[in-house]
C-alpha cells in the first residue's frame, strides 16, 4: 500500500496512439456538410420551390433533393461509424475514398439531366461499389467477389447504354427529362427494347432474383460498405424506374410484368433467407426480397410508395448491417418447441381482425392508397396483413396481461402506420414535379394472383407445409449460395493487408 | 469386425491433431496446438505448419520492431544465438528468418491443379452442409433430418443436391460411415489410413475442430443433432471420391523437415522471453528479500479477492493505492466447478475451467416476490415483443409492412448509436436499472437439495462446501481476514461483439464471474461452514463479512452485491467509494493504453462499452506474458501494466505442497492455454486467429466466417491483438511462470504430474523458482527436473536490468529510483 508513490514499470506495453488519418476526417466532415446542404435545398426545395438547372446537363428536381438528403444521411453515418470501426486497417484511406467517391456519384446521379452523364455515373456508381467489395485487396476472395460484382454492373450499365441509346434513337431527346416528356409517342419494337433493358437494369442493380448473385457474394465489403450498398447503391433500381416512369408506363402489360418480376424476388428472397445460417446472407436475401417487394410498388404505380419504401428499408437494413455483429446469440434447441398456445378464442380472433382492418383503415385514411378500386388495395392488404399477424403473435401468449394482448399491437402500431403515412405524405409531396409519380393500374387477374400467392406464402410458412419438401430446402440452399470462388475455405488464404 | 476398430482408433488417433473450437457464444481460450504438446515446442510447429499451414514463429517485422524497442536484451540475444551455434551478426540473422516463407508456403496457390480445384469444390459443398447442419437456430427453416445425424441427413438430401456428382460411392452411399470410409480408402495400404486421416480432418480446421469439440461436449444440441468425426470423413471421403480428388497423403510417415530459419526465429524469440522475464524475476527476488526483513502487516480494513486473469493486476493496484485494502489472485470460478443456470435463462451454463468438468449444478430462486415480478413483467414483455418482430420479419406477408412501419424508427436508433454512442450507455444503463437484476431479488441454491439436474447433484453438500471454502483460502495462504471479505467475479461489458465472450473470464469457460463469487461468499457465510474452517485452522473473525461483486473489465466497475450489517455498513459505504475511486485511475491507465482520453476516461470506456463501432472494447488478456504465483507483496510495488497473471500463495503456510500442487495443475495450465491462444493468434492471425473484424460474418451462432463464407475461422480476432494493421499490441511470448517457494517443495509438486512436466520439457512455457530459502536466488527449469540458478541481475541500476520497458518514460518518473 504505497499510496502514491510511482511503481516500478516492468515490461510496460507501448501506448497506442491515435493519430487520427487525415482523409477520413476530412472526408467526414465535408460528408456532413453535403447532408447539411441538402437539407437546405429540401427547405429550399418545399418552401421557395427552389429548382437550379444546367439545361441539358443537370436538373434539380424533388426526387433529387430527396434522395441527395437520404444518401448524404446514410454517407454520412457509414462515415462516421467507419471512423471508428474501420480504425487502423491498412485500406483505412481507400476505403473513405471510394465510400465517399461512391456518395458522390449517386447524388450527382440523382441530379444528371443528360443521359450520357446519366449513364457513366451509372457505370462510376457501380465500379465503385465493387471497388469495395474488393477493397480488402490482398485477399484473394475478396478481389474474385469484386470481379463478381464489377460483372454484374458493367452488363447493368450496358443494358442501361441500350435503353438510353433507344430511347435518344426514338425521342431524339439527349436528356432523361426530355425522354419522358415524348414518351407519350413511344412504341414498338425499339420502346419494347428499351423498357426491357430498363427493367433489367433495375433488377440487376436491385439485387432481384435471379440476378442476386453479386449480392450474396458480396461479404467480403467491409461492413460499414455493406450497410451503404444495402441502404444506397441497390435503391437505384427504384430511382432509374422513377426516372423513367414514363417510359415504363406506356403499356400496362410491362407493368404487369414488372409486378410479376417484384412479387417472384419478394416471396423467393423471403424464402432464400429461410435457410441462411449467417448473419450477412440472411440479410442479403432479405434485401433482395425487399428491393422485389420496392420494384411490386413501382410496378403497380405507386412509385412514390417504391420511394418510400427504399427509404424506410434502408434505414432498417443499414441498421441490422452495421449492427449485425450482435445477432450471435446462445440457443437451445428446444426453443422452437415452445410455442403460444392462445388466440383460437372468440374475443382473440375479433381482436385479431378489429386490429388488422384498424390498421387498414388508418392506413386508406392517411396516405389516401386504396381509395379507389385499383391496385393499390393490393397494398392495403399488405398493412391488414402485418398488423393482424403482428396482433395474432402477441394475442397468443396467454401469459400476458389483457391489456398487453390486446392493447399493444393497436398502441405500437396506430401510431407506426401514422408515421409512415407522414413520410409517405412527404415523401408524394415533394415528388409532384416529377413526371409520372402515381398511376396506379386497373386491376387484373395478376393482381389477383400476386394477392393469392402471398395468401398462400403466409399460410404455408404459418402452418410449415413447405418444410416436408427436401428437394425445396436443397433447391433454396443451393440458390442462395455465394460464388464459389469467392468461398474462403482455406484460411491461409486470408490477408487482410497488413504487415503481420 | 477389425477393419472396422481401426478405422475407428485411426480416426481417434488422427483426430488429436485437430485443436478443439469451442462455440463462438462461450469462447475458450485454448492452445490451437494442444494436440502437439507431447512433442517440442519446435517441432510441434513445424508439424502444425505442415498441416495446417500456419506459421510458428513472430515475424522478420515484429522482431526488428522488439529489437528497434529495446525489448530483447542484446546480450541475452547473442548468448541465445550463440547456444544454437550462430555467431554471426543477430542483424544479418534476422534478415533470414521468413527468407524462405516469402518465396514458399504462401504462393502454393498459384500452382493449383485440377485436383486442388475438385479439392476445394468439396470443401465449398462440406461448408455449405456443415453450416447447415451446425446451424444453431439462426436459419428458421434448419437442414431437414438432422436428429438422425450428420451422415444420414447428408445421406438423404445428396440426391437432390445437383452440386453432388452421381458418380463413385456417392451414386449409393451404404448405410453406415464406417462403410463408406471403407469403401474409399480400399485402394490404399492401411498404414496410409491415419496419414489420410490426419490430411483430410486438417482441411476444414475451423469446422473439425467443432465437430470434435462437440462430439466430446455432448451438449444439448450434440443430442438433438448427432455428429461425429466418423461421419464427418465418411461424407469428405465420399464427396472427394465423388469428384475424382486422389486422397494418397502428400506426407510421409516420417516427419517433415524444419525451416532452419525456425531455429534463429526461435532463439529470437526465447532471448524476448528471457528479458522479460528475467526483468520480473530480479523485481520478485529483490521484494521477497525486502519482504523477508520487514513487519507483518496490520489487519486490512478489506480484503478484495480477484481472478488471477492479467487484467486485475491494473484495477488490484490502484485499489490497493486508494486505501488499507489487500488483495488477491484466485482462478476466477473461485474453485467451485459448477454448471450454472440464472434465473429464467434459456441454457444452462459451464461455469469453471475447461480443463475441468462440472459437478454440481447451481440455479437461482427468487425470493423477493415484488422485485421479481418486476422482472417478469420487463422480460415477459421484451420477450414477446422479440419474437413479434421475428414472426413479422420471417413472413412475407408481413414482413414488408413491418419494414414501412419500423423504418422511422431504426433510423433513428442509426443515428443515436453512430453519433452519440455515450448517451446509448447512459440510456440503456437507465433501462437497465428499471428492471431488477437477478442477483438483486434471486438467492442461489448453494445447499445440497438432493436433487439432479441432468446428470449433476443440485447444490453442494456440506463437506464439500467446507471443502470449498477451505481450499480457497488454503491455495491463497490466508491466516488473517479483514472485516470486509470481497469475492470479485469479472465480465466484460460490449455491444456488437461476436467475440464478447472471449473477454469474458476465461477460468468460468467465457462467462460471467459474478454467480461463481457469490457462491464462495455465500459457503462463507454459512456458520456452519465457519465453524468447520475454525477446526481446519482459520481462525475467522466474527465480525468478518463475505461480499461477493462482479468486476466489469470494459468499464472497470466493481459492483458489490447485496448488503451488510448495520455494524459494516460504513465500512462498505467506504469501500464503494474506494472502488470508484481506483476505477477513475484504471481507466485513466488504461484509457491511453487504447489510444483514448485519460482525463475523461471513465466517459471513455463507457462509450466503448456501449459503442457498436468500436472494435476495440478493451484489450482484454492482450499482451500477457507471465504468471506470478506468491504472496502479493512481491508484486505490490510494481507496475506490471496488465501483463502477469498473479495467483496468491504463501509456501509458509503450505508446508506439504498440496496448495502449489494445485496451482501448477491447475491454474498455470490454463494460463499457458490462454497464453498459446494469444501467442499464435498474433503470429499467425489468418490460420490461428481469425483475422480483421470488419469482414466478419458470424454464422449459426457457432462461429464467424471471414467474407462469404467457408471454413469457420478460429481463435482471436485481430482487433484483440493489433493496435493497427501493422502496429502489434500484443507480443507474443510464450509464458514466464515465477513460483515463490523452495525449489524441492515445487519439484515434489511436479513429480507426480507427467502432463505438466512434459509441458515444461517441450517449452510450452518456462517456469523459475525463486527461493525464499536460497537467499531468495532464482532457478530455472531445464528439462528432466533439473534446476539451473538464473543468471544474477546484471548491475544495481534496476532501469539497466529491465530492457522490457525502456521507452516509457511518462509511466517511470524515477528512472533510476532503485527499490522506492
Amino acid at each position: 500500500m504505497s499510496g502514491s508513490t510511482p511503481k516500478q514499470t516492468v515490461g510496460a506495453l507501448p501506448d497506442t496512439t491515435t493519430d487520427s488519418p487525415f482523409v477520413p476526417v476530412a472526408l467526414t466532415w465535408l460528408t456532413w456538410s453535403l447532408f447539411a446542404a441538402s437539407l437546405a435545398a429540401l427547405f429550399g426545395r418545399v418552401r421557395l420551390g427552389f429548382a437550379p438547372e444546367v439545361p441539358g446537363v443537370v436538373a434539380v428536381d424533388g426526387l433529387t433533393v430527396l434522395m441527395w438528403v437520404v444518401v448524404a444521411f446514410f454517407s454520412g453515418i457509414v462515415h462516421s461509424y467507419s471512423r471508428r470501426y474501420m480504425a487502423g486497417s491498412a485500406n483505412e484511406t481507400e476505403f473513405f475514398l471510394a465510400v465517399f467517391g461512391f456518395s458522390i456519384a449517386v447524388m450527382a446521379l440523382v441530379a444528371a439531366d443528360h443521359v450520357a452523364l446519366f449513364g457513366a455515373l451509372w457505370l462510376a456508381m457501380g465500379l465503385l461499389m465493387a471497388k469495395l467489395i474488393g477493397v480488402v485487396s490482398g485477399w484473394e476472395q475478396a478481389r474474385a467477389a469484386a470481379a463478381v460484382a464489377r460483372r454484374s454492373f458493367l452488363a447493368s450499365s450496358a443494358l442501361l447504354g441500350v435503353a438510353l441509346a433507344a430511347l435518344w434513337w426514338a425521342t431524339g431527346a439527349t436528356t432523361v427529362s426530355g425522354i419522358a416528356a415524348s414518351a407519350d409517342a413511344l412504341g414498338g419494337p425499339v420502346w419494347l427494347l428499351a423498357a426491357v433493358a430498363l427493367v433489367l437494369a433495375a433488377m440487376i442493380q436491385s439485387a432481384l432474383v435471379p440476378f442476386h448473385g453479386w449480392l450474396l457474394s458480396s461479404m467480403t465489403a467491409p461492413t460499414p460498405a455493406s450497410a451503404l450498398m444495402h441502404a444506397g447503391f441497390v435503391n437505384a433500381g427504384g430511382v432509374l424506374l422513377l426516372r423513367f416512369a414514363p417510359v415504363v408506363t406506356v403499356d400496362e402489360r410491362l407493368m404487369l410484368a414488372i409486378v410479376a418480376v417484384g412479387a417472384a424476388s419478394a416471396l423467393l428472397g423471403k424464402l432464400l433467407k429461410s435457410v441462411r445460417a449467417d448473419v450477412k446472407s440472411k440479410l442479403a436475401c432479405s434485401t433482395s426480397g425487399q428491393m422485389g417487394f420496392m420494384i411490386m410498388q413501382a410496378g403497380l404505380g405507386f412509385f412514390g410508395a417504391a420511394i418510400t419504401h427504399l427509404v424506410l428499408h434502408g434505414f432498417y437494413k443499414a441498421y441490422q448491417f452495421l449492427g449485425s455483429g450482435q445477432l450471435v446469440e446462445r440457443t437451445s434447441p428446444e426453443k422452437k418447441a415452445r410455442r403460444a398456445t392462445g388466440g383460437s378464442g372468440v374475443a382473440d380472433v375479433a381482436v385479431m381482425l378489429l386490429t388488422g382492418l384498424a390498421g387498414g383503415a388508418a392506413f386508406v385514411l392517411l396516405t389516401g392508397k386504396g381509395t379507389s378500386v385499383d391496385s393499390g388495395l393490393l397494398l392495403v392488404l399488405f398493412v391488414v396483413f402485418t398488423t393482424l399477424h403482428a396482433a395474432r403473435s402477441a394475442v397468443r401468449h396467454v401469459s400476458l396481461p389483457a391489456s398487453v394482448r390486446y392493447g399493444a399491437i393497436p398502441l405500437v402500431f396506430l401510431p407506426a402506420i401514422t408515421v409512415y403515412a407522414l413520410v409517405y405524405k412527404g415523401v408524394s409531396g415533394l415528388l409532384t414535379g416529377v413526371p409520372v409519380a402515381s398511376a396506379p393500374t386497373e386491376l387484373t387477374a395478376l393482381h389477383g394472383l400476386v394477392a393469392v400467392a402471398f395468401l398462400a406464402a403466409y399460410v404455408a410458412i404459418e402452418a410449415g407445409v413447405h418444410e416436408r419438401s427436401r428437394r425445396l430446402y436443397v433447391a433454396l440452399l443451393n440458390a442462395g449460395q455465394p460464388s464459389p470462388g469467392t468461398v474462403l475455405t482455406n484460411a491461409n488464404e486470408y490477408d487482410n493487408g497488413g504487415a503481420q | 469386425m477389425s477393419t472396422h476398430s481401426t478405422i475407428e482408433d485411426g480416426i481417434d488417433d488422427a483426430a488429436t491433431t485437430v485443436g478443439s473450437v469451442w462455440p463462438i457464444h462461450s469462447f475458450v481460450t485454448a492452445n490451437p496446438l494442444s494436440g502437439f504438446e507431447d512433442m517440442t515446442f519446435g517441432e510441434a510447429v513445424t508439424q502444425a505448419t505442415d498441416l495446417l499451414g500456419g506459421r510458428g514463429y513472430p515475424s522478420r517485422e515484429t522482431f526488428r520492431m522488439a529489437l528497434d524497442d529495446g525489448r530483447i536484451d542484446p546480450e541475452r540475444l547473442e548468448s541465445a544465438l550463440a547456444d544454437r551455434g550462430y555467431d554471426a551478426d543477430p542483424e544479418t540473422l534476422l534478415e533470414r528468418v521468413d527468407a524462405g516463407a516469402e518465396s514458399g508456403a504462401r504462393t502454393d496457390e498459384s500452382d493449383a491443379d485440377e485436383s486442388d480445384t475438385a479439392a476445394e469444390r468439396v470443401d465449398t459443398v462440406l461448408a455449405k452442409w456443415l453450416s447447415a447442419f451446425l446451424d444453431e437456430g439462426h436459419a428458421t427453416w434448419s437442414m431437414p433430418n438432422r436428429e438422425d445425424g450428420f451422415y444420414a441427413a447428408f445421406r438423404e438430401l445428396a440426391p437432390h443436391d445437383g452440386e453432388i456428382p452421381d458418380s463413385g460411392v456417392l451414386a449409393s452411399l451404404p448405410d453406415t460411415p464406417v462403410e463408406t470410409i471403407e469403401a474409399v480408402l480400399e485402394p490404399y495400404p492401411e498404414g496410409q489410413w491415419v496419414p489420410i486421416f490426419e490430411e483430410q480432418l486438417a482441411a476444414l480446421p475451423g469446422w473439425t475442430g467443432l465437430i470434435k469439440q462437440r462430439a466430446a461436449d455432448g451438449g444439448a444440441w450434440q443430442s438433438a443433432c448427432p455428429i461425429t468425426l466418423a461421419g464427418y470423413l465418411a461424407v469428405r471421403l465420399a464427396l472427394l471420391d465423388g469428384f475424382g480428388v486422389d486422397v494418397e497423403p502428400s506426407t510421409g510417415p516420417d516427419a517433415p523437415d524444419a525451416d532452419p530459419t525456425d531455429e534463429v526465429a526461435e532463439a529470437f524469440l526465447s532471448a524476448w522471453e528471457a528479458s522479460y522475464r528475467s526483468a520480473v524475476v530480479d523485481r520478485v527476488s529483490a521484494e521477497s528479500r525486502k519482504r523477508a526483513e520487514s513487519d507483518p502487516s496490520e489487519r486490512p480494513d478489506a480484503q478484495l479477492v480477484f481472478c488471477i486473469d492479467t487484467r486485475s493486476e491494473v484495477i488490484r493496484r490502484h485499489i490497493e493505492a486508494a486505501g488499507e485494502y489487500e488483495t488477491h489472485g484466485y482462478a476466477g470460478f473461485f474453485g467451485i466447478p459448477m454448471e450454472y443456470r440464472g434465473y429464467d435463462a434459456e441454457v444452462s451454463v459451464d461455469a469453471c475451467p475447461p480443463i475441468l468438468d462440472a459437478q454440481h449444478r447451481i440455479s437461482e430462486v427468487p425470493t423477493d416476490g415484488e422485485a421479481k415480478d418486476r422482472h417478469n413483467r420487463w422480460s415477459s414483455v421484451r420477450e414477446v415483443a422479440g419474437e413479434v418482430v421475428k414472426k413479422l420479419k420471417t413472413n412475407p406477408a408481413s414482413a414488408f409492412g413491418f419494414v414501412e412501419n419500423a423504418g422511422s424508427g431504426y433510423g433513428l436508433a442509426l443515428a443515436a448509436r453512430t453519433l452519440i454512442p455515450g448517451r446509448v450507455h447512459g440510456l440503456l444503463d437507465t433501462a437497465d436499472a428499471a428492471v431488477p437484476d437477478d442477483h438483486e431479488f434471486c438467492d442461489q441454491i448453494v445447499r445440497h437439495q438432493h436433487t439432479h439436474a441432468g446428470d449433476l447433484p443440485v447444490g453442494l453438500t456440506r463437506e464439500e462446501r467446507v471443502e470449498y471454502a477451505a481450499t480457497a483460502f488454503e491455495l491463497m495462504g490466508w491466516t488473517e481476514f479483514g472485516r470486509l471479505v470481497a469475492f470479485v467475479g469479472h465480465a466484460s461489458e460490449t455491444t456488437n461483439n461476436p467475440y464478447d465472450s472471449s473477454l469474458d473470464c476465461g477460468a468460468c469457460a467465457g462467462n460471467p464471474g459474478g454467480p461463481n463469487a457469490r457462491v464462495l461468499a455465500e459457503i462463507c457465510a454459512d456458520p456452519d461452514v465457519r465453524a468447520a474452517l475454525r477446526d481446519r485452522g482459520f481462525e475467522i473473525p466474527e465480525d468478518t463479512v463475505f461480499l461477493a461483486g462482479e468486476h466489469n473489465t470494459t468499464t472497470d466497475e466493481i459492483e458489490l452485491y447485496g448488503d451488510v450489517p448495520e455494524s459494516h455498513a460504513d465500512d462498505l459505504e467506504g469501500l464503494r467509494a474506494d472502488l470508484a475511486a481506483a476505477r477513475e485511475d484504471a481507466t485513466a491507465e488504461r484509457a491511453s493504453s487504447m489510444g483514448g482520453d485519460a482525463a475523461a476516461s471513465v466517459d471513455e470506456t463507457e462509450r466503448r462499452a456501449a459503442d457498436w463501432a468500436e472494435t476495440r472494447p478493451e484489450w482484454g488478456l492482450a499482451g500477457n506474458a507471465g504468471f506470478v504465483v506468491g504472496p502479493r507483496e512481491l508484486t505490490s510495488d510494481l507496475d506490471l501494466d496488465g501483463r502477469a497473471f498473479l495467483h496468491s500463495y504463501d509456501w509458509s503456510t503450505d508446508p506439504d505442497g498440496d496448495a502449489l500442487e494445485a496451482i501448477l495443475t491447475g491454474p498455470m495450465v490454463v494460463t499457458q492455454w490462454i497464453n498459446a491462444q494469444y501467442y499464435f493468434s498474433t503470429v499467425d492471425n489468418a490460420v490461428y486467429g481469425s483475422g480483421s473484424k470488419v469482414t466478419h460474418n458470424p454464422v449459426g451462432n457457432v462461429g464467424v466466417y471471414q467474407g462469404n463464407g467457408g471454413d469457420l475461422m478460429t481463435g482471436l480476432p485481430l482487433q484483440s491483438l493489433m493496435a493497427a494493421d501493422d502496429e502489434p499490441y500484443h507480443q507474443p511470448l510464450r509464458l514466464s511462470t515465477v513460483v515463490h517457494a523452495p525449489v524441492e517443495r515445487v519439484a515434489e509438486a511436479l513429480a507426480d504430474h507427467e502432463a505438466v512436466v512434459q509441458l515444461l520439457d517441450n517449452d510450452w512455457l518456462s517456469l523459475t523458482v525463486v527461493d525464499p530459502t536460497q537467499e531468495h536466488r532464482a532457478f530455472e527449469y531445464e528439462r528432466d527436473m533439473e534446476w539451473r540458478p538464473a543468471p544474477e541481475p546484471a548491475a544495481s541500476d534496476p532501469a539497466a536490468a529491465d530492457p522490457e520497458a525502456p521507452a516509457a518514460p511518462e509511466r517511470e518518473p524515477a528512472p533510476a529510483a532503485a527499490d522506492d
